[in-house]
C-alpha cells in the first residue's frame, strides 16, 4: 500500500471469490427489509405464534414434571405440541400466512427497486456476474423465509428436547430435524424463485401484492371451488402452498404409501414446473438490463 | 508501452441497428476522453469494455486480456461510474461504498475501512451515515465516484460524471478526477457530452459518430490538424485591409475594431496578410495561430464525416481507422 501524491491511499490486496459477493448481496437485502417498520410488525406477528408455541412446550414440560400422569391428558388437549413431526409441520405451515404477507411487501425492497432505481447497474458493473447477483437475491429471500419458518421450528425442536428427556428425544427424533430443514429448504427455494420472478417483472409493491394474492389466495379458492363442482380432488393441486405442505410431509416421513405417494409425485411435478417457469421469467429480465445506458 | 485496450474489427448490432461499425483502436494507458452524440456508440463501447456485452464481430482486449473470457475478473480492475442514479435506497452512504468494495472483491472489514477513507477523501465524511435518498445531486455524484474508487481500480470508466452538477460542483468534480487520473499506473476513460470536461481532463480523445471512430489521438494532434486559422490584430483604420482579405478568399469571423479571426484559403500562406497590410498601410500588431478547442475539432470532424457520407463520397476508411493503423 502506498500513499500517493493526491492523498488517496492505494489498495492492492488479494481479492475474494465473486461467490462471496452473493452473501454480501443477501445480507444487504435482509438489512434493507429489516429497516422498514412494517416488517418488524409482520415479524412480530410471526413471532407471536412462535412465542405461543414456545410457552406451551414450557407449560407442558412443567405440568408433566410436576405430575407425570397428567402428560397424556395434556397431549390430548394441546395437540399442537406433541413433539411429533406433524406438530412442526403444522407450525411451519401456519407460519406461512405471515411469511406470505411479509414476502409480498418485501418484494419491491429486495428485488423490484433494483430494476426500478438502477440498483442493478450498481451490482452488475462490479466484479460479479448475473449468476452471482441472482444467487445473492435468492439467498436474501430464502433467509427471510427461514427467519419465520425454519429457524423458529428448529428452536422449538431443541426446546422440546431440552424441556423433556433432552438427549433421548433429540436422538430418537433426528428425522424430525431433517424434516424441518427439508421443508424449510423447499419453501425457501420455491418462494424465493417465485418472488424474484414476480418482483423482477412487476417491480412495485401494489401489483406485486395483487399477483401474490392471486397466487396464494385466489388460486386456492378457485381450486376448492373446482374440486367441489367437479367432485375431483385433483383440482386442489393448483394450490401451491398445499403442494409445498405435501412435500413437507414427505420430508417429515409422514406419507402413507399408495395414493398419497402418487399425490406427492404430482405436487412435486407442479412445484418443479413453477420453479422452472420462474427461472425462465428471471433470465430474460436479467439479460435485458443494460448496465450502461 | 502495453495497451490499455485494443479493439479489433469490433462491430456490434442491436437487432438491425449497427451500434459499432468495424472499430479498430489500440489505446495506451492514460486519460482518454470518449466523445460523441447520443447513439454514437459510446455506451456500447463501454459495455463491451466492461465485458457485459458480447460484440457481434471482432475482439476487445482490456489490459491485454479478452474481455469476453475474463469479464468478471477484469471488472475487479475497473471502476465504473454510471450516468444513471444506480443507488440503493435505504442504505447509508458508508454501507453503499463498502458494499461496492465487497462486490469488487474486498474483504468486508477492509471494505468498511476503505469506505470511511474514500468518503473522507471525497469530502463526504459528514454525510456517511445519511441515507442515500437524502443526498443532493452533487453528493450523489461524489458518492458514486467513491463507490467507483473504493477498491482502487487500475481503470476508471466514468460515464457523464458531471451530469446535473452546478458549475462549482462541476469544477470540483473535474479537479478530483484529474487528480485521480494523474496517479501513476492508473488510467481513465471519460465519456461526456461536455467537451470542455474532456478537454480539461484527458490527454487522448476518441471521437465517435454513428458507431465509427472519426477521430482519435492526443488532443494536441487533433487540434493541429485544423486548417490555417489565425487571429490578426492591428492598429488604425482597417476597412480596406479587411475588404482586401475578403477579395482574396480569406474567411473572416469574430471581428471587432482591432482584431479578427481569419481562415486562409488553401494554398495561401501568412505572407498574404503581410502583403495586404503593407498595401493598405496597416501595421499588424499580432498574428497568432488560432488554438482550436475540442468542440471545434469535433464539429469539424463531424462535418467532414457528413460530407464523406454524402452519396458518391462514401469513405473507404474512417479517420479513426487510419489513426489506429
Amino acid at each position: 500500500m502506498s500513499v500517493d501524491s493526491v492523498g488517496f491511499r492505494g489498495w492492492s490486496e488479494r481479492l475474494t471469490s465473486p461467490w462471496l459477493s452473493s452473501w454480501s448481496i443477501a445480507r444487504t437485502g435482509l438489512l434493507l427489509v429489516l429497516r422498514r417498520k412494517l416488517f418488524w410488525i409482520l415479524l412480530g406477528l410471526a413471532l407471536l405464534n412462535f412465542l405461543f408455541m414456545f410457552a406451551l412446550i414450557y407449560l407442558k414440560a412443567q405440568l408433566s414434571a410436576q405430575n407425570p400422569a397428567i402428560e397424556r391428558f395434556v397431549d390430548r388437549i394441546l395437540t399442537s405440541v406433541t413433539g411429533t413431526g406433524d406438530s412442526y409441520l403444522n407450525f411451519m405451515f401456519l407460519q406461512g400466512t405471515v411469511t406470505m404477507l411479509m414476502l409480498a411487501f418485501a418484494g419491491e425492497v429486495l428485488v423490484g427497486s433494483d430494476f426500478q432505481q438502477g440498483g442493478l447497474t450498481f451490482y452488475l458493473s462490479r466484479r460479479i456476474s448475473r449468476r452471482h447477483y441472482a444467487l445473492g437475491k435468492l439467498l436474501g429471500i430464502g433467509m427471510l423465509v427461514s427467519l419465520t419458518t425454519t429457524i423458529p421450528a428448529v428452536i422449538l425442536f431443541i426446546e422440546y428436547g431440552a424441556m423433556t428427556d433432552s438427549l433421548t428425544y433429540l436422538r430418537e427424533n433426528w428425522r424430525i430435524l431433517l424434516g424441518i430443514l427439508g421443508y424449510g429448504a423447499i419453501m425457501a427455494t420455491v418462494l424465493s424463485l417465485v418472488l424474484f420472478a414476480l418482483a423482477a417483472w412487476l417491480e412495485k409493491t401494489v401489483p406485486l401484492v395483487m399477483a401474490w394474492a392471486a397466487l396464494f389466495v385466489l388460486l386456492p379458492v378457485l381450486g376448492r371451488i373446482l374440486s367441489r363442482v367437479q367432485d375431483d380432488e385433483d383440482w386442489l393441486l393448483i394450490m401451491l402452498w398445499r403442494n409445498l405442505r405435501l412435500l413437507g410431509s414427505w420430508c417429515f416421513g409422514s406419507v402413507d404409501a399408495g395414493e398419497e405417494t402418487e399425490l406427492i409425485g404430482w405436487a412435486a411435478s407442479i412445484v418443479l414446473l413453477v420453479c422452472a417457469a420462474s427461472v425462465a421469467a428471471i433470465i430474460p429480465r436479467l439479460r435485458a438490463i443494460r448496465v450502461v445506458q | 508501452m502495453a495497451s490499455l485496450f485494443q479493439l479489433e474489427n469490433l462491430t456490434h448490432y442491436y437487432g438491425q441497428h449497427r451500434a459499432l461499425d468495424d472499430v479498430n483502436l489500440d489505446i495506451a494507458p492514460g486519460t482518454i476522453g470518449l466523445v460523441g452524440q447520443n447513439g454514437a456508440g459510446k455506451s456500447t463501447l463501454m459495455q463491451i469494455l466492461l465485458g457485459l456485452n458480447r460484440p457481434t464481430q471482432g475482439f476487445a482486449r482490456l489490459f491485454g486480456q479478452d474481455v469476453q473470457q475474463t469479464g468478471v475478473e477484469l471488472r475487479g480492475r475497473v471502476g465504473f461510474m454510471p450516468e444513471r442514479s444506480a443507488l440503493i435506497p435505504g442504505l447509508h452512504g458508508l454501507e453503499y461504498v463498502a458494499l461496492a468494495g465487497e462486490l469488487s472483491g474486498m474483504p468486508r472489514r477492509e471494505a468498511m475501512r476503505r469506505g470511511h477513507e474514500t468518503l473522507s477523501y471525497l469530502g463526504l465524511e459528514e454525510a456517511r451515515y445519511r441515507k442515500l435518498e437524502q443526498y443532493s445531486v452533487g453528493m450523489q455524484q461524489r458518492l458514486k465516484l467513491a463507490a467507483t474508487l473504493v477498491h482502487d481500480p487500475d481503470l476508471l470508466l466514468l460515464d457523464e460524471p458531471t451530469a446535473g452538477l452546478d458549475p462549482d460542483g462541476r469544477n470540483k468534480m473535474l479537479s478530483l478526477i484529474r487528480g485521480l487520473a494523474s496517479r501513476p499506473d492508473k488510467s481513465l476513460v471519460l465519456s461526456s457530452h461536455l467537451l470542455g470536461d474532456i478537454e480539461r481532463v484527458c490527454e487522448t480523445t476518441i471521437i465517435l459518430d454513428a458507431g465509427r471512430v472519426i477521430g482519435v489521438g492526443p488532443m494536441d494532434d487533433l487540434r493541429s490538424s485544423r486548417p490555417s486559422c489565425y487571429t490578426l490584430s492591428w492598429k488604425g483604420e482597417a476597412n480596406d485591409f479587411l475588404d482586401g482579405l475578403r477579395e482574396v478568399g480569406v474567411q473572416l469571423e469574430s471581428m471587432d475594431q482591432t482584431s479578427v479571426q481569419a481562415k486562409l484559403p488553401e494554398g495561401k500562406t501568412t505572407q498574404l496578410f503581410f502583403a495586404l497590410a503593407h498595401r493598405h498601410s496597416i501595421s499588424l500588431t499580432a498574428l497568432e495561430p488560432e488554438e482550436e478547442n475540442l468542440e471545434a475539432v469535433y464539429h469539424r470532424l463531424i462535418g467532414r464525416q457528413d460530407d464523406m457520407n454524402a452519396p458518391g463520397n462514401r469513405p473507404t476508411m474512417s479517420v479513426g481507422q487510419e489513426a489506429a493503423s
